[in-house]
């Protein structure tokens, strides 16, 4: 009885420890999708259920990466990997300092640094349309795209300037699987970020033919997250681009 | 004997030291700061810098791919055809399937001889997930997998010199005289 009241306890105070300090990865469920982004002809696409983490990596989540992994340190880390501006915010290599708070979404980081990073947790970055399905979510319903409210919620986000100093994570309410600030913190780097327009499409002429490919037109939100993607490279790091890993869902036996 | 058997782990450290060195000495701008690995047409496994020390040809491909892949094999041929043989000689080429599903070391050696490439300076290579990726990402090659299982792909060749550090890149499969003077200048005889 008394070890089953501490068992309790340690359960509990992990519970409180947990919250946002913890990024545990939350199931989201496969679906047969409308892409924003025409696989092909097809405009439907099959993503297969896999987990996401709870929320953006933080900071204090990248210190502990950096800190084991001394080549993705601020300083050490190559040219090819990441450009001159990778984690410039942070006061040293290995201290985040007053501008990157322990709980604020890690920006700054390079596409290369995230796929490491996402590896070094035995995981990887989500694909395209894992973050497409997970981003079509409010807090209620599994695809809430069609709904002008929600909508509109999402873009006041992209309206509302951008401050020096990021907000913390998991400050607003976690939409229907889970997960926190999908919308409204970071962009998010995805694993194949830069082949979502066509081989043939100029990433400069996005307007142009580029646009014509995409579906769901008054689906502003991720057509920006395409744009912002689409001009990026993988050394970039930038301001406002963050990023969450990913893992395959496990198989049930 | 007793002297060469002392000699020889002595030898053998400092080789070892020397490689050591020359990893470290790799510079911050090189494509070989990403650790990869390929398989190759002989079936092991190689990294993504099997011809540091030598200047080398790198683009991707995938073996399905019903024109443009034969193309681009036959355009680094033309290129370095036009290189004098010594020259030529000094040349790596590296060609990486990004669908290694697919492209096999069986498949890749049979490539390898349809285009009568030279084993001893080509490669035919495949990559897997998320390697594939990440070596395109420092080429600027973009592909995307369609439904029907072939590739939507942008087309680059990548000129390296010995220390992986980009010397020319193309997108033209013939006649770009700025590449193929790259390519002459970075294969000359040393002086």
């Amino acid at each position: 009885m008394r070890s089953r009241l501490c068992l309790a306890g340690i359960v509990l105070l992990c519970a409180a420890a947990a919250a946002a300090a913890d990024n545990p990865f939350v199931p989201v469920a496969g679906a047969e999708f409308r892409s924003a982004l025409p696989s092909g002809t097809q405009e439907r696409v099959v993503v297969p259920g896999f987990l996401l983490q709870r929320h953006p990596v933080t900071n204090a989540e990248f210190l502990a990466f950096v800190s084991a992994h001394p080549q993705w340190q601020r300083g050490s880390v190559p040219a090819t990997l990441a450009d001159a501006d990778y984690l410039g915010h942070w006061a040293g290599p290995l201290d985040p300092g007053p501008r990157a708070a322990p709980l604020q979404p890690v920006t700054r980081v390079s596409w290369f640094a995230a796929e490491a990073y996402c590896e070094a947790q035995q995981a990887r970055l989500p694909n395209w349309y894992e973050w497409e399905l997970a981003a079509a979510a409010s807090a209620t319903r599994r695809d809430a795209r069609a709904d002008a409210s929600w909508r509109q919620q999402v873009l006041d986000w992209y309206a509302r300037p951008t401050g020096e100093s990021l907000p913390a994570v998991e400050q607003g309410s976690a939409n229907v699987y889970g997960l926190y600030d999908i919308h409204g913190l970071v962009w998010e780097w995805v694993h194949d970020f830069d082949s979502l327009l066509p081989a043939d499409a100029d990433p400069e002429r996005f307007c142009g033919s580029g646009a014509q490919n995409l579906q769901q037109k008054e689906n502003y939100p991720v057509l920006m997250r395409i744009a912002l993607l689409g001009s990026l490279r993988a050394a970039d790091t930038g301001h406002g681009v963050g990023f969450r890993c990913a893992r395959d869902a496990e198989v049930k036996p | 004997m007793k002297a060469r058997r002392s000699a020889l782990p002595g030898a053998l450290v400092s080789l070892a030291m020397l490689a050591v060195c020359a990893a470290a000495a790799l510079p911050t701008d090189s494509l070989y700061q990403l650790r990869a690995t390929l398989t190759t047409q002989q079936g092991v496994a190689a990294g993504f810098d099997v011809y540091r020390g030598q200047p080398t040809v790198i683009s991707m491909f995938y073996g399905n791919c019903p024109s443009y892949c034969p193309m681009l094999i036959t355009a680094v041929q033309v290129y370095e055809a036009h290189l004098d043989e010594a020259s030529r000689a000094r040349l790596r080429v590296l060609l990486v399937s990004f669908d290694a599903a697919h492209d096999t070391p069986q498949r890749l050696s049979e490539l390898s001889k349809l285009h009568r490439a030279d084993p001893q300076r080509w490669t035919f290579a495949s990559a897997r997930e998320p390697d594939a990726r990440r070596i395109a990402e420092l080429l600027g090659f973009h592909y995307r997998k369609l439904p029907d299982g072939s590739f939507d792909h942008s087309q680059v060749i990548t000129l390296v010199d010995g220390e992986g550090r980009v010397l020319a890149s193309t997108t033209k499969l013939i006649g770009d005289e700025a590449f193929q003077a790259k390519l002459a200048a970075s294969t000359a005889a040393p002086r």
